[in-house]
């Protein structure tokens, strides 16, 4: 007990309590394009879930049925492969890009950063730019302050209830689930999961903010191994910057033996993660790009080249050639296109049929007559097509073999299962003894290029 | 202080074990259906699939928590780590 307390206190001394960061606004390109970025991917979550397509949602992933449905295709839990190669697509996308320039789904595409900038934009309509928010911060609480806090609080919510609608409303379909609000008639676990990821959205986005990139995100951790020299990072010119210090606009600094840096921090007070780029290179870093356009902003202001804090690669600092072409862009890109090519044509090649063929447990054969030998199996059959289809079962392996099913054209609804009794009978004779190959194959009457095969065993008697 | 301890423990036990739950139960139910499981194990408890798939993330979350929160016991807290 006494050895943790006075962990404890030594701890104290190494954590300064966390100060709520107001990123400062800037104006700039790279602020334009991540404003872009939030509206377009923000449009997309908020969007897709109401597009409709051939009558039912585009995008549905409906887990009580389970099929998803993504446009013209249906995904039933037989497809996992394609789950697991877009997982791994989705990682090795990641590393190219993290090899190629660096942190830019930090900075520009991850949900963390889209949903907290969407939250800062409300902080700002409602509470005013970030003087007016530190000094709000210091105000005891009046009027102004309760009200400005009051509708800030009431657009969060309202904002991240809605994330949480439109998250259930990709799992049950939009429309029911959009009635069931307005009548506040909705199922138990859509209302646990609206709530959960509505809290979570508020959480993170609101309050959590940075700390989640620098003390929960695992990418955060390990996308230094995928850097080399030749990434792109942000980063701030020292030799050309220092020494750093104040001066007149109209001053000769390099007379007076300072760099370009003129120290007005503005590159601090605009980054969402409160570093210091000038520190050099830092995990807290999502590469978002807003100390260039602060000091951007400035250099053009004191009539100096821009770029003090630019976009460069370790070797362009050091005044070596950056190659974009280098042995690991090249692996993770070949790695890249040849799966992406393998998805799309299997997606094509796929064949919306799919078959289990189960043996009869409890007799392996059995004698019709004293001229056949029949076995009994169960076959259950998967449509994954967006139609009804009629199939027939046939059998293979065997000589003479044939097979009964009641009824003979199987008929299975669009997206539907269904089980039937098929019974192969064989001529005595011809198999004898246990475990004879055979192939049952299911076809498609209307479309002979819809088929299944699977293979099942035979038994016959011994003699 | 307390707070802050408060927000990394969690922050290093809750948020990992919710990702490893989130991939687990991806896994877990594109090959088994809960309907089965509940129909080979309680047919007598009447549950819905969307219950089956909430349960059964939570209990992942559950045993992922448990073993983020050993190993963070384990590993000597936050004594150790973010200087």
């Amino acid at each position: 007990m006494s050895k943790q307390e006075k962990e404890v206190t030594v701890d104290a001394g190494m954590y300064v309590a966390r100060e709520k960061i107001h990123p400062r606004e800037v104006k700039g390109p790279f602020q334009t394009l991540r404003n872009l970025a939030v509206i377009v991917l923000l449009g997309i979550y908020y969007g897709l879930a109401w597009v409709q397509w051939e009558g039912r949602q585009a995008v549905l992933f409906d887990l009580p049925a389970r099929q998803f449905h993504i446009f013209g295709l249906t995904f039933w839990p037989q497809d996992f492969l394609y789950l697991a190669l877009l997982l791994i697509l989705a990682a090795l996308s990641l590393f190219f890009f993290t090899a190629l320039a660096g942190r830019l789904w930090c900075g520009y595409a991850c949900p963390q950063t889209v949903w907290t900038e969407a939250f800062l934009w409300m902080e700002r309509w409602t509470e005013g730019n970030r003087q007016q928010r530190l000094k709000l911060d210091k105000s005891p609480w009046n009027s102004t302050k309760l009200l400005r806090r009051g509708s800030k609080h009431v657009l969060w919510v309202l904002f991240a209830l809605y994330t949480g609608f439109t998250f259930v409303g990709y799992f049950t379909p939009i429309r029911e689930l959009s009635v069931g609000v307005a009548t506040f008639n909705l199922g138990g676990w859509e209302t646990f999961w609206l709530l959960f990821y509505g809290f979570a959205t508020w959480g993170n986005a609101g309050f959590l903010r940075e700390q989640v990139c620098i003390y929960m995100c695992p990418y955060a951790r390990f996308q230094s191994a995928m850097f080399d020299r030749n990434s792109l990072i942000i980063s701030y010119d020292e030799k050309r910057g220092e020494p750093r210090g104040g001066r007149g606009r109209n001053v000769d600094h390099k007379a007076k033996g300072l760099g370009d840096c003129i120290d007005c921090n503005l590159c601090v007070q605009a980054c969402p993660t409160g570093i210091d780029i000038r520190d050099g290179l830092q995990y807290e870093c999502i590469a978002c790009a807003a100390c260039i356009d602060a000091c951007n902003g400035v250099m053009d202001k004191m009539d100096y080249p821009r770029g003090l804090i630019r976009y460069t690669t370790e070797n362009a600092m050091e005044g070596q050639p950056s190659r974009i072409l280098r042995p690991r862009i090249i692996i993770y890109g070949i790695l890249l296109l040849v799966i992406t090519a393998g998805v799309l044509y299997s997606l094509t090649q796929r064949t919306p049929l799919a078959m289990e063929v189960m043996a009869d447990r409890n007799v392996l054969y059995r004698d019709v007559d004293f001229e056949t030998i029949e076995n009994v199996y169960t076959v259950r059959i998967l449509n994954k097509d967006n139609q009804a289809h009629s199939y027939v079962l046939t059998v293979d392996g065997l000589p003479n073999a044939r097979v009964i099913t009641r009824p003979e054209r199987i008929h299975v609804g669009a997206g539907s299962t269904d089980t039937i009794i098929a019974r192969v009978q064989v001529p005595r004779g011809a198999a004898t003894g246990p475990g004879h190959p055979i192939e049952l194959q299911l076809t498609s009457q209307s479309d002979p290029d819809i088929q299944s095969t699977n293979s099942a065993r035979f038994h016959g008697p011994d003699e | 202080m307390t707070k802050v301890w408060c927000l990394r423990c969690l922050g290093s036990t809750l948020w990992p074990s919710f990702l490893a739950a989130a991939v687990a139960s991806v896994v877990f139910f594109a090959s088994i259906d809960p309907e089965t499981l509940r129909m080979q194990t309680l047919p007598d408890w009447s549950i819905s699939r969307m219950a089956g798939y909430t349960i059964g993330f939570f209990m992942f979350w559950g045993v992922g928590l448990l073993s983020s929160s050993l190993t963070y016991l384990l590993s000597g807290g936050i004594s150790d780590r973010n200087e």
